[in-house]
């Protein structure tokens, strides 16, 4: 009966945590470093509301660095805010494998085999994600490969010793800030469409900032001694879907004829697989 | 179905029961311990032998329907989506992999959220009154909920004709419809039952019964990704439809 999980790679593992500490790290707004002047409204503990679906206004995902306009993209600046020539600070040797990379990327692009995106990658993607939040509870749900994280309270220790796709997150508010770090990162995501990457010892601290009501401030900084020759940090503005009834839709790889995997959009005719039992069993009676 | 108002169970703000937590299928939880002990511990065989718990076995085929079935479980089990990693769908996903990987449930006041250990699943129920949307296509399908007392009813339309309900070929397609009701009946345990029609399928609609527990208090989801390592060419490709069997 194993016959199914031949097929598998998984990556479970036993954990222990508890929630519910989120609260000891609420409403601390004197250490509110940000100065935002925007006041969120709150949840009933207090906490800053940041439900709703959010999309990024960039096209980062071509290239964190910038690009010119290419396939119906428009030109993109650096969302690198720091080095602020907008450039990643790579070592030597892993700019070399960052060239190497984009030479390759049609292929070599994690994202071509609808591996989940990684941080902070899927935050910039040309598709939607949702913040759901409850009284303790915090998780992102992203539109691309379903993927998702919860973000546990920074009071639990990171899980030290296995990686994730999605890393391990664990956050806390500053203020109206909600701070994620983020660790347990593979090696098996990149951090754009151009080859720019980070090694399994890449720790992302993210930066969530309400600056309206539908308007949310995003910086991440990235740190990774195996691969840059310092901490650097990106920033970007995310805005809310207000369209009644916005929802994120499924999104599963299909493989195809080719044996490649490709996003099938479920409002496509392609992602509904229509029956017909009596030709199936004939073409099975003249292939037994 | 439904319940008195539950003494004891948890409460939101707004008076509905609160659901939120992890969960797992707990006759599953125990048929697998059971299976992994008298297979050395081997995960795999205990997934593939606790197949169909809580399910009306023999589902109500229709008889084209039942020759499919048979001849998919004996000649080509690859079929079998779960194989290809892909999200499991509606009601196999409550019902198999949460007996080993919990599933966590978040109620956000506009949203129930179901997150699954499994493949990442991830299903947002509004609870707005909304209705499914037109020419949409899901693994999961499309949900909708709404209350009625304490139970959590959920309408599930719009598959996409591509899931199984279990290892042993046992399928619904694309005209399957769920009404799946959750009902906390004490602080630990939900009692859980999917209600499956499918006219292209099955002769009447049949219900899967099941309880789900409460994990205990320190755990937590854990990530778990699942991605096609070994590629059976054969195998694969009569999975697609016999249009490539090599062995033509």
């Amino acid at each position: 009966m194993s016959r199914h999980l031949l097929f598998v790679l998984i990556l479970p593992v036993a954990l222990a945590t508890c929630l519910g500490l989120w609260a000891q790290h609420a409403g601390g707004g004197s250490e509110n470093k940000g100065a935002d002047s925007y006041s969120p409204s709150r949840l009933s503990d207090g906490t800053p509301d940041f439900r709703g679906i959010w999309q990024a206004r960039t096209t980062a995902y071509v290239n964190i660095e910038g690009h010119p306009a290419e396939k119906g993209v428009a030109a993109a600046k650096s969302i690198i805010i720091d080095p602020p020539e907008g450039k990643i600070p790579y070592l030597a040797d892993a700019l070399t494998q960052r060239t190497k990379n984009y030479e390759n990327r049609a292929s070599a692009d994690p994202a071509s085999n609808c591996f989940q995106a990684g941080v902070p990658r899927a935050t910039y993607l040309p598709t939607p994600f949702q913040i759901v939040q409850s009284v303790g509870n915090l998780a992102i749900v992203y539109t691309d490969n379903h993927a998702y994280r919860i973000v546990l309270p920074s009071a639990i220790p990171h899980d030290d010793g296995i990686d994730f796709f999605m890393g391990d997150s664990r956050g806390h508010w500053e203020g109206n800030t909600l701070v994620v770090d983020v660790t347990d990162l593979g090696d098996q995501t990149w951090l754009d469409a151009a080859g720019n990457y980070h090694s399994d010892q890449l720790h992302v601290v993210e930066r969530y900032t309400l600056l309206g009501p539908d308007t949310m401030k995003y910086e991440a900084t990235m740190e990774d001694p195996m691969v840059y020759a310092k901490p650097w940090t990106v920033r970007l503005l995310l805005d809310r879907d207000k369209r009644p009834g916005a929802r994120i839709i499924e999104d599963e790889c299909l493989e195809g004829a080719d044996g490649l995997w490709h996003h099938v959009s479920p409002f496509d005719t392609k992602a509904v697989a229509h029956h017909d039992y009596k030709a199936e069993l004939e073409a099975a009676q003249k292939n037994p | 179905m439904d319940k008195a108002k539950a003494a004891g169970i948890p409460r939101l703000a707004d008076g509905h029961p609160d659901l939120q937590g992890l969960w797992h299928n707990q006759s599953g939880y125990e048929a697998a311990m059971a299976n992994m002990r008298n297979a050395n511990g081997n995960l795999a065989v205990a997934l593939g032998d606790f197949h169909g718990a809580g399910f009306p076995l023999p589902l109500p085929y229709l008889p084209i329907a039942e020759k499919v079935k048979d001849y998919r479980n004996l000649h080509d089990p690859y079929h079998d989506p779960e194989a290809h990693c892909h999200i499991p769908g509606v009601p196999r996903e409550i019902e198999q992999p949460t007996s080993l990987f919990p599933f966590q449930i978040i109620q956000d006041e506009k949203n129930l959220v179901l997150l699954f250990e499994y493949t990442h699943d991830v299903r947002i129920i509004p609870e707005d009154g909304s209705s499914h949307p037109k020419h949409y296509w899901a693994w999961d399908g499309d949900s909708r909920g709404r209350w009625e007392g304490d139970t959590f009813v959920v309408d599930v339309a719009n598959f996409n004709g591509r899931t199984w309900l279990d290892m042993e070929a046992n399928f619904v397609d694309e005209n399957e419809h769920v009404v799946e009701r959750y009902t906390m009946v004490d602080p630990n345990a939900i009692e859980y039952s999917a209600t499956v029609e499918d006219p292209t399928v099955f002769t009447r609609p049949w219900t899967l019964h099941l309880t789900l527990k409460r994990n205990p208090p320190k755990e937590q989801i854990v990530y778990y990704d699942c991605h096609e390592g070994e590629r059976d060419v054969e195998h694969y490709t009569r999975s697609e439809g016999n249009k490539a069997n090599k062995h033509e």
